[in-house]
């Protein structure tokens, strides 16, 4: 929203305005005015702000908002952002590093680390770490689990905020878009191993995000993330629960589910997120996807580099909570 | 389309008749026929009537009559005619189909053949691709009837065209169209005055304008390409923002409970049923990839995904119960009354 100079801008000016916006309108509607009309006259006694905000309203009500063909509201990923600025800022104190060296312009592949077993926040923090440190910021997407988009609720907030279901025809067809486009080698071995396991990086898929990336010629910027393994520290899993929800594993927490919904508050631990030296794939040609040699090669390159910058970011980052 | 001449099947669906109207217009048409159980209820110049079961196996003697060298197959049927069972739909599109391949087998001055069919065959998961390839069908389960059968009758197709590799045989693949005259139960389910949606999801749907519907089918007609083709506008909308556009406010149902509901409602306002495809459709949302059918075939939409819902919202404005709110002319005041 912008802010503007209007003189009659006060701290929102408060319930006076509006109830001069009423009387207004009721003196417009009983002096034979139709409802619009009067609302418009009444309309000067609102603030800038207030009438800013009204507008933006109605314009969402009627649909007038962009979105793109994969489901994503930049307005919506916009009003997320207070929420996640505060997780960010205030729960999780993430400190980021070297968020230039993800491209500004064209596309990009940004491969992170995975963990967080009941809800992975590692993608939002990612967002964060980009929108707020970022020189020239854009919105990235990011590859969710599909079972996520069997999910109601999750599946519409996920698509609206970026996310896209996780397979190598979406992955593609977005780069080719010239997006940047976040994915997590790991999945769900990432999120859900044992606490006791923490940054100790599981297997890199098939390397799925390698052939991606050597057929459309994106390069790939590792990404390495602490904190996100102690906000829901895994002790054991429920293969009941799973069984029952179809979820891939349900996590039992020192407070999930024994506290209900307050076991999904997730421990304020202490983040850094470091965006390593993007890697050129520009010396291999495309069919070099094809080739199983090298795709695993350029993979397990790719998941060193991320396991070191782990190793070394734990010992920047001193103690766990404090 | 100099001396050519083209037989549609389903002459008395608004597709097959809104094609023969079209074809009709090129004077360089030799001569164009129509195929259907009953007569087309507009009355269509040019076009010979042949009064014909696709299902009979009379269509066999039929059609090499005509001495057809284009056959256009519209009678493919996404949903029941009201009042008949939907069990129907098999024998009308799957028996309906290899009769009509039977029929030209025998046709010796056949050269081209155009289905239109439905992108059904790639189903609505929330793991599919977002935007499906023409080469992605199958891949996941077939999990409805019309589903199966449109799988089908893609194969006896592809089995067709690959014994008759000298035929160009092309398979189009419609997403679901919308238009103020059409009168498909998905048309009239966007109309209802309040529309029924599955709480907590909001699927991206990609709804065809009906003037690019008959658009794509006739440059496809023109200039076949072979094997199948994603008919689609370019981009995706959402179920959400669909309704605000179209000013209709939606009631969440929880989805187990929407598929009964819909199936009850529908028969008191007479929508129809949305069988499982449409169903799923508004769950998951199913979005398919149309470059082919730009590039190769040559037809590029007139109306995006958001546009042909525009139109679509602006022509059914009227059609609506209550008052209209216009939220936005107020904003509008609203923002312009200060400045």
């Amino acid at each position: 929203m912008t802010v503007g100079t209007d003189t009659r801008e006060g701290p929102l000016a408060g319930p006076e305005a509006l109830a001069d916006f009423l009387r207004n309108m009721r003196v417009g509607v009983e002096a034979g005015l139709d409802p619009l009309t009067a609302a418009q006259r009444a309309a000067g006694s609102l603030p800038t702000q207030l009438r800013e905000a009204a507008d933006a309203i109605a314009r969402r009500l009627q649909g007038e908002y962009s979105e793109d063909e994969w489901g994503f509201d930049e307005e919506f990923a916009e009003a997320m952002f207070p929420i996640f600025d505060f997780l960010y800022s205030v729960w999780w104190r993430v400190e980021a590093e070297g968020a230039r060296h993800v491209p500004s312009h064209g596309r990009a592949l940004l491969v992170s680390n995975h963990a967080g077993s009941l809800f992975p926040f590692d993608a939002g923090m990612i967002t964060m770490a980009l929108m707020k440190t970022h020189p020239l910021p854009r919105w990235p997407r990011f590859m969710v689990l599909d079972w996520a988009f069997a999910l109601p609720f999750i599946s519409s907030f996920m698509r609206r905020v970026g996310g896209i279901p996780a397979s190598p025809h979406n992955a593609r067809r977005v780069l080719e878009q010239d997006e940047t486009v976040m994915v997590f080698p790991e999945g769900v071995k990432g999120t859900g191993k044992p606490f006791s396991e923490r940054y100790r990086l599981q297997r890199f898929g098939r390397g799925g995000f390698v052939e991606v990336a050597l057929r459309t010629g994106a390069p790939i910027v590792p990404i390495a993330v602490v904190g996100s393994e102690e906000i829901y520290p895994k002790l054991g899993e429920s293969r009941t629960l799973a069984r029952a929800t179809g979820a891939p594993f349900v996590p039992l927490t020192p407070t999930f589910p024994w506290f209900g919904l307050f076991g999904l508050i997730p421990l304020p631990s202490r983040w850094r997120i470091e965006f390593c030296e993007p890697i050129h794939l520009s010396d291999h040609p495309p069919e070099a996807a094809d080739d199983p040699r090298v795709v695993f090669d350029l993979s397990e390159e790719v998941r060193e580099t991320i396991q070191a910058k782990l190793y070394e970011n734990l010992v920047k980052r001193g103690s766990a909570f404090f | 389309m100099s001396g050519r001449r083209v037989v549609i099947t389903g002459i008395a669906s608004q597709w097959g008749a809104e094609l023969a109207r079209r074809l009709a217009r090129d004077p360089a048409l030799e001569y164009v026929a129509g195929i259907d159980t009953h007569p087309p209820s507009a009355d269509l110049e040019r076009t010979d009537f042949i009064e014909a079961d696709l299902r009979s196996p009379l269509l066999s003697r039929l059609l090499p009559s005509t001495e057809a060298d284009t056959v256009v197959h519209c009678g493919i049927l996404w949903y029941p005619e009201l009042g008949k069972p939907a069990g129907a739909l098999h024998e009308i599109n799957v028996i309906g189909t290899l009769q009509l391949l039977a029929a030209c087998e025998r046709t010796p001055t056949l050269e081209r053949v155009v289905v239109r069919g439905s992108a059904a065959i790639y189903g609505c998961e929330a793991a599919s691709p977002a935007f499906f390839t023409e080469d992605l069908a199958r891949r996941l389960p077939l999990r409805t009837r019309f589903q199966r059968d449109i799988s089908e009758l893609e194969e006896y197709f592809d089995n067709f065209s690959r014994r008759h590799s000298r035929l160009t045989c092309c398979m189009l693949r419609y997403q679901p169209e919308i238009g103020p005259e059409l009168e498909t139960p998905l048309v009239r389910y966007l109309t209802l005055p309040v529309v029924p949606t599955q709480l907590g999801y909001d699927p991206r749907l990609q709804l065809l304008h009906a003037d690019d519907a008959t658009g794509a089918l006739e440059a496809a007609v023109r200039n076949p390409v072979r094997g199948p083709v994603n008919v689609a506008p370019t981009g995706a909308i959402s179920l959400s923002r669909l309704l605000r556009l179209a000013r209709r406010p939606g009631v969440p149902l929880p989805h187990p409970l929407f598929g009964p509901a819909m199936e009850r409602v529908g028969r008191r306002l007479g929508v129809g049923p949305l069988l499982g495809d449409a169903i799923r459709m508004l769950r998951y949302g199913r979005g398919i990839d149309n470059r082919r059918l730009r590039e190769e075939v040559g037809y590029e939409p007139r109306f995006d995904a958001v546009d042909a819902v525009r139109d679509f919202a602006g022509k059914t404005d009227g059609r609506r119960l209550g008052p209209r709110l216009h939220a936005g002319a107020l904003a509008e005041r609203l923002a312009g009354a200060g400045r």
